[in-house]
């Protein structure tokens, strides 16, 4: 999937077709309808406005990659400060902290997510023109619904290892509350953050596509796998390639992500047998 | 008025909602391309069966408020007589008005200011009210549309236009003065200025009877909707069983159910002979239309003969899948909506502040390709100006070729439009393509719901051929109305909109889509902002640019005024003018109406009034349906 999200332009470059370059007197019926279906011209056949769905694909998998990681990022950057600041202090800032979490918890995340992109649709944006629809506020929505599944398992763990003994040693010799926090327990928690993170990775990339197959946030002009199931539902009978594809893309990743994780939890969990 | 399936614009001022309706178009404007058809014998019985996704009602069908096209339908060739009516078939000849409650079209008196009709003896409302129809049941739904709690959503229509109504909306009158009932048999309205269009408010639902003595125990906003009594050939199934002896007695029809069904059985008071078999055959003993939110599920229904029809569009692969078999063909209708689709340019807003850039994007504007993209030849013709054809007077636009942007297969001149965009300010080197700026990452608004995203790239494509590039924005059908509708948005270029006539007068769209006066804060409907003053833009936040904005409202008021044919030319001169020297629009199709019929219809007409289908004129054969 990197490779393919890495070398999308070249894929572009050599098939001669941009991921929007329209061919549809080759591709469409007089009806509009897709008629081009896998071929060596089109290696995933063309889609209803007369597109290369491979090159889109590939060009689909920079967006899940980005939206996938960097929401991701942001998600485990505040779930973890935040989760440590709980777990360790403990008193109102653990209680403020994981009300607030509880409450994000339990916030259905599309409507949420549909609130958010529609407040933000106008041309000015919102947040005083901060933040605009399109792949940033996309990634702000996933990583906004995902760093409190971050917190919570961080502020578990902090709670646990507050206690342990060389947290205690690292206190009586002075160590500074920061120091400790950051010195002591978040060293201790990389393990559990970085499988977490491979199995928090395909779940946003999942969500990126449900927002993008209810037609939010990004332009149908921009490549994404979400879209293009989304796009695809008219057309299941006619046009089996337009889902078929984006569909086993996305499958086929999140299914790595999540094998990612299990196989990092085998080696970095030591309580995991193998 | 909105169409059903095919929504249109909506225009919000106060407790007004303007929603601008839809339909298809035959070829070139001449409006049937499959209209009226008969496959069979065409006799009384059965009943109509429909489904639809969604009633999508606006007013919850009270005819007061009420504006989707689809209803417009049922209360016309069902339920609801008007004093002036249409024949509810295809074509020019079903926009011409024809005498329905009142006994002849009247000529104008008093300079074009008083008109006066005469009601026909023995038309009777339906169960329960049971009594004749009087000149005291049309004043009281006039006043009813005056009604603020009612929100009659195209009261802006009579308001300005009747003695006396402004006031009476105001509360500043107990009665509308220009309105009088002399006798039981006559009506008759004095205006306060000369207007042409006057007689098509009279054939609008909304100025259908309503009694007093039903109507009056519903004041609130689409409260009248489950018990509108009948005055056509079908009353809603129950009606007979609703005890009207007080208010708080009426209760629903049992026939309306807003989230199941709608059924309309006979009205046994209706007397064939107070009407015309042109305007109203009501041939089948019933209708009913039940609420089915699969799509697919309906069509396989219609094709199968479990249903008759649906005022839902067909998805492009069943009308694909018709359309190119020889036998299944003669199923689907195809008749011009009175619909015109346009991407729309604010005459306000950098690089479209400028006509060259205008012109030149509706030079380089690949129509055909915005065709194909909605479905091909099927779903109507390309559009090169602004009205469709069949709403001009015998359905034809002067010249017939008329074509301001030529190109080869309408798939747009790139030297056209670089010659164009050479006189344009916004290109410094004069090479037809935009240099400045303001022409690139252009703010684009478009509708995140099929066929309209497919026609992104296209436009984006376009556009780049003269150094115009989009940042596309799609969003739900509400959402991106919301944007384009708020002038302070300031949305340079959009594709999301589409407007159909509210009824068969070229003003539906010259004067209410380009009048300066009608520009509003939110609601607004006038796109492209043309007529706007400075003092009006600082109002509502708009942007007005120094080199000033074009204003038609002096052509627009003398259309207005006139009447028959010198209307007719006056409004062709104006549409061409919009094309040639305004430009608000690079018009690309006038939108068919795609109709599926079943097998056990035995006729079928299309109501080019309303765009949708005909059923005054429709028949069932019970042998053919499947359940």
């Amino acid at each position: 999937m990197i490779l393919l999200a890495l070398f999308a332009p070249v894929i572009a470059k050599a098939t001669g077709h941009g991921p929007n370059d329209l061919f549809q007197s080759q591709t469409l019926d007089s009806f509009g309808l897709p008629k081009q279906g896998p071929s060596g011209s089109f290696l995933f056949g063309a889609d209803q406005s007369g597109r290369d769905v491979f090159v889109r694909i590939a060009y689909g998998a920079r967006i899940s990659l980005l939206v996938g990681l960097v929401a991701t990022a942001i998600a485990v950057v505040v779930g973890t400060v935040l989760g440590v600041l709980a777990g360790y202090r403990g008193g109102w800032i653990d209680t403020m902290i994981s009300r607030g979490v509880d409450i994000l918890v339990s916030m259905p995340l599309i409507i949420f997510g549909i609130g958010i992109v529609a407040a933000c649709s106008g041309q000015q944006g919102c947040l005083n023109g901060q933040l605009h629809p399109g792949l940033p506020l996309v990634i702000v929505i996933v990583a906004l619904f995902s760093w409190p599944y971050v917190a919570r398992l961080v502020r578990g763990q902090t709670l646990s290892l507050r206690e342990k003994e060389f947290v205690e040693a690292s206190r009586s010799l002075g160590m500074s509350e920061t120091g400790v926090m950051f010195r002591e327990i978040l060293p201790n928690l990389v393990a559990p953050l970085i499988v977490y993170s491979s199995l928090l990775i395909p779940s946003n990339i999942l969500f990126e596509a449900y927002l993008a197959f209810l037609g939010l946030g990004l332009p149908s002009t921009t490549p994404s796998w979400g879209r293009s199931l989304s796009d695809a539902t008219d057309l299941l009978d006619t046009a089996w390639w337009l889902w078929l594809f984006p569909g086993l893309f996305l499958v086929l990743t999140v299914l790595a992500f999540n094998l990612l994780g299990d196989g990092l939890r085998d080696a970095l969990d030591p309580r995991t047998g193998r | 008025m909105r169409g059903k399936g095919l929504i249109a614009a909506i225009a919000v001022a106060g407790v007004t909602v303007a929603l601008a309706a839809c339909g298809g178009g035959g070829s070139g404007g001449s409006a049937n391309t499959n209209g009226n058809t008969t496959s069979g014998t065409a006799t009384k019985g059965g009943t109509y069966r429909m489904a639809t996704q969604d009633f999508g009602f606006t007013g919850a069908f009270d005819p007061s408020a009420e504006y989707l096209g689809w209803a417009f339908t049922l209360y016309g060739n069902l339920l609801i007589r008007t004093l002036l009516s249409y024949n509810h078939t295809a074509g020019a000849a079903g926009n011409v008005l024809v005498p329905d409650l009142a006994t002849s079209v009247p000529t104008p008196t008093n300079n074009g200011l008083t008109y006066t009709f005469k009601l026909k003896q023995g038309v009777k409302f339906g169960p329960p009210v049971n009594r004749a129809i009087t000149s005291k049941d049309i004043e009281f739904a006039m006043e009813r549309i005056a009604t603020p709690s009612v929100a009659a959503q195209y009261g802006f229509y009579y308001q300005p236009v009747i003695k006396g109504m402004a006031a009476f909306l105001a509360g500043k009158a107990k009665t509308i003065s220009g309105i009088q009932t002399p006798d039981d048999q006559t009506i008759v309205f004095n205006l306060t200025r000369p207007t042409g269009d006057f007689l098509n408010l009279m054939a609008m639902p909304a100025s259908g009877p309503i009694p007093p003595e039903v109507g009056k125990c519903f004041t609130q906003a689409g409260a009248y909707g489950r018990d509108v009594i009948a005055s056509g050939p079908y009353m809603i199934q129950g009606s007979d069983k609703v005890n009207i002896a007080s208010c708080s007695a009426i209760k629903p029809m049992s026939g309306y159910n807003p989230t199941q069904r709608l059924a309309f059985v006979r009205n046994p008071n209706y007397d064939p002979a107070t009407d015309s078999t042109k305007v109203r055959q009501a041939l089948p003993d019933g209708f009913v239309i039940t609420i089915d939110t699969n799509a697919k599920d309906i069509f396989d229904k219609i094709g199968a003969g479990a249903l008759e029809g649906s005022p839902d569009d067909p998805p492009a692969d069943i009308i694909a899948q018709y359309a190119s078999n020889s036998s299944k063909k003669q199923f689907l209708k195809t008749n011009s909506a009175d619909r015109t689709d346009f991407i729309y340019l604010n005459t306000t807003t950098p690089p479209f502040d400028d006509i060259h850039v205008r012109k030149a994007a509706n030079f380089v504007m690949d129509k055909a390709a915005l065709k194909l993209a909605w479905g091909g030849n099927i779903e109507g013709p390309v559009a090169n100006h602004i009205v469709p054809d069949v709403m001009y007077k015998g359905g034809q636009f002067d010249p017939g070729d008329y074509n301001p942007y030529p190109s080869t297969n309408s798939a747009g001149d790139v030297n056209a439009a670089k010659n164009e965009m050479k006189q344009s300010k916004y290109d410094a080197n004069k090479d037809g393509i935009c240099d400045s700026s303001v022409c690139k990452s252009i703010f684009f608004m478009n509708r995140s719901v099929q066929a309209y995203p497919k026609m992104t790239p296209i436009i984006q494509s376009s556009l780049a051929k003269i150094g115009i590039t989009l940042n596309p924005r799609e969003l739900p059908t509400s959402p991106a109305y919301t944007q384009i509708q708020t002038p302070s948005k300031h949305i340079p270029i959009g594709a999301n909109a589409g407007w159909g006539k509210d009824y068969p007068d070229p003003s539906t769209f010259l004067r209410t889509l380009f009048l300066g006066s009608n520009i509003l804060s939110s609601g607004n409907t006038n796109y492209s902002l043309i007529g706007l003053t400075s003092a009006k833009a600082k109002q509502i936040g708009a942007l007005f640019p120094a080199t000033g904005v074009p204003n038609v409202d002096a052509d627009i008021d003398k259309c207005t005024a006139q009447t028959g044919d010198a209307r007719n030319s006056c409004w062709i001169a104006l549409d061409k003018k919009l094309m040639e020297t305004v430009v608000p629009w690079i018009p690309y199709q006038f939108r068919n109406n795609v109709d599926l019929i079943g097998p056990a219809v035995t006729a079928y007409d299309f109501d080019q009034s309303t765009g949708e289908t005909g059923y005054a004129h429709v028949a069932v054969d019970q042998s053919k349906q499947s359940q």
